[in-house]
């Protein structure tokens, strides 16, 4: 084993395992210990600190529910005093196309999600449960590959895309997820490797292939899994902002990520950016960010890898 | 065929001494799973072709020419990693600024993230929701984050030097002052010191009490059990956190780009907006490639070192038992 996987190995293994742990010893009683003790000034601390991480966000709504002239005159307060609930509406119907962006957005990110879950899935699988002449070396490559950073990449990838004229098409964010990723490659095959190999022998008796025991079998026991990896791809790709940048040129095509900052950039040769209707636009690029943490977290919990078994062996 | 389901890593241990020496043949029904296989990770094999080291190669040599990626690139040898070593100012400005921007915020998130989850350690009433507000902030995609804070560092209607006139301090122009932009952009990523936070805290609720107990007898205070029982044990945490948080600090990309534009007079500028910019803003294509192998080199040196200095500090439970 390299330096490289054991890192690897022990260090994702454990971070998940500690999840695992979190959902396990949640309510500990026994601990009237002097460690556990909270103070007057714990509380203090964890007031102040909570308070302070707080306020970017009180500013955001602030910000959102302000007026057009209130943020012309940067007057806007950091705890809200007026409250323009209609800001929500404009960006929909005056020319800011808000409403093109988030469609863009669900379209991009919905897509990615699929490929990532269809082709990681697959390979995970076949990692984790066939046996072939190479399979270690061709799994040792698939963590090397975790190493390079995609920007090596970045350039070679737009002269590709570029000739098959793909620039300006959402096929450049989209595509390159149907083939799979190391690392949910890696988490599958972690996954699939603690599944209980009984019930795919009872299916091979029963005649079934490899690709019957894949879909009728362990997908659905993957489940877990593969909602961790299908909220990883949409947060990342929700979130994406210099992928559109480098490939998005269209207004019309924007995702919300880049079509945010745009407003804020092409305002200023004319006039200031509405500043309140960005922070709309903030808020609806984060609002389902946190309804998605919120709904899957149970599954994320619940993909307890353990390091024990993790990695090349 | 049990046999082989129940241990999917292949070579088990009783096959071994049969296949040394030469290679045991498949048989045919080992072909078909290997094909099989072969064609199951497909998927993989083409997209690490042709997104990954088909590009890789074709890096290399764009680096190695001067390129503008419409008219034919031209070879010019070693001459952009020349230039970028003995006559960039600016490449070597931003290897410093990304250095800088590394080095402060990925310890400083991480030890605030520390400090916060032995705290929520405690036995404290709402702990759910402090997580939840200190985890916040990770959840708001990056984008939406440099567009808050810069109104939340506006010099003088952003909060934070609203706050520090409070006590009758002339909070800095943040990004508009080459001293003080970088701190500034260090400001939002240590925003998001919650992340470790989580991870930390799992971990923390997973040492066991006969430990803290044992030290109780023995007279320890909270802050020795802090360092001897629980920082040991969450170093492994710590660890992966670290690694992380350096390989993503030196890609720092969105926050830059949106706050500015690595200026003033570049006093923000780092390794990845540089190459944005000379990739497509000014079309070197060849000198571009060679930032970004410039970057390979300094994220495998920075996580060599790391894996380097780790024997020394990170505690695995595993080695200890043997």
């Amino acid at each position: 084993m390299s330096t490289l996987s054991t890192g690897t190995t022990l260090n994702t293994g454990t971070t998940l395992n500690a999840a695992a742990v979190l959902k396990a010893s949640d309510g500990h009683q026994a601990r009237a210990l002097r460690a556990f003790r909270a103070t007057p000034f714990t509380y203090a601390t964890l007031i102040v600190v909570s308070s302070i991480l707080f306020v970017p966000f009180i500013l955001l709504v602030s910000i959102a529910l302000s007026s057009d002239a209130t943020v012309n005159q940067n007057a806007f307060t950091i705890i809200p005093q007026e409250f323009h609930f209609e800001n929500f509406v404009r960006v929909f119907t005056t020319d800011l196309p808000m409403g093109r962006f988030l469609v863009n957005s669900v379209i991009i990110a919905t897509f990615s999600a699929v490929g990532q879950v269809l082709s990681s899935s697959l390979v995970g699988y076949a990692f984790a449960r066939m046996r072939a002449p190479g399979k270690n070396v061709v799994f040792m490559i698939v963590l090397a590959t975790m190493m390079i950073p995609a920007q090596i990449t970045m350039i070679p990838q737009f002269i590709l895309f570029k000739e098959l004229g793909w620039v300006n098409t959402f096929l450049p964010l989209i595509i390159p997820n149907f083939f799979s990723n190391a690392f949910n490659i890696f988490l599958i095959r972690q996954f699939v490797s603690r599944l209980s190999g009984e019930i795919d022998e009872a299916g091979m008796i029963d005649g079934l292939g490899f690709f019957g025991i894949f879909r009728r079998i362990t997908l659905p026991m993957m489940f877990p899994v593969l909602v961790a990896i299908g909220i990883f791809t949409l947060t990342a790709s929700w979130g994406d902002f210099m992928g559109p940048l480098i490939y998005i040129s269209d207004e019309s095509k924007m995702p919300l990520a880049l079509g945010v900052q745009y407003i804020t950039s092409t305002g200023q040769a004319l006039q200031a950016p509405p500043w309140n209707l960005v922070m709309v636009g903030s808020i609806l690029l984060t609002l389902p960010m946190i309804a998605i943490y919120y709904l899957g977290q149970k599954y994320l919990y619940e993909m307890n890898i353990t390091g024990g078994s993790a990695g090349v062996k | 065929m049990a046999q082989a389901l129940a241990e999917p890593a292949g070579t088990p241990a009783t096959r071994a001494p049969r296949a040394r020496g030469r290679r045991p043949r498949l048989t045919k029904r080992r072909k078909q799973e290997a094909r099989l296989f072969y064609l199951f990770i497909s998927p993989w094999i083409i997209g690490f072709v042709v997104f990954l080291f088909g590009p890789m190669i074709a890096s290399i040599y764009f680096s190695l020419t001067d390129w503008d990626s419409f008219t034919a690139p031209a070879f010019v040898g070693v001459a952009n990693y020349i230039r970028l070593l003995t006559n960039d100012p600016i490449f070597w400005k931003s290897l410093g600024n990304t250095f800088y921007y590394a080095a402060v915020s990925v310890p400083l998130s991480m030890g605030i993230g520390l400090w916060l989850a032995n705290l929520l350690n405690k036995r404290v009433r709402f702990r759910k929701l402090f997580r939840t507000v200190i985890y916040l902030p990770i959840l708001v995609p990056i984008v939406a984050t440099a567009l808050i804070f810069k109104m939340v560092l506006a010099p003088t209607t952003g909060p934070l030097n609203r706050f520090l006139a409070v006590f009758g301090i002339t909070g800095p122009a943040w990004l508009l002052d080459p001293n003080s932009v970088k701190p500034a952009i260090i400001l939002l990523s240590v925003w998001g010191a919650g992340g470790a936070t989580v991870l930390l805290l799992a971990a923390m609720k997973g040492i066991p009490t006969e430990f803290y107990e044992a030290a109780e007898i023995d007279g320890a205070g909270p802050i020795r059990q802090f360092w001897s029982i629980t920082f040991p044990q969450v170093t492994p945490i710590i660890f992966f956190n670290l690694i992380m948080g350096l390989i993503g600090s030196f890609q720092v990309f969105a926050q830059v780009y949106i706050l500015t534009q690595g200026g003033p007079n570049n006093a923000s500028q780092m390794m990845v907006p540089l190459l944005f910019q000379e990739a497509f803003s000014f079309y070197h294509m060849g000198y571009a490639s060679a930032i970004s192998w410039m970057l390979f080199v300094a994220i495998l040196m920075l996580t060599l070192i790391a894996f380097k200095t780790a024997r020394k500090w990170v505690f695995y439970e595993n080695e200890v038992a043997h």
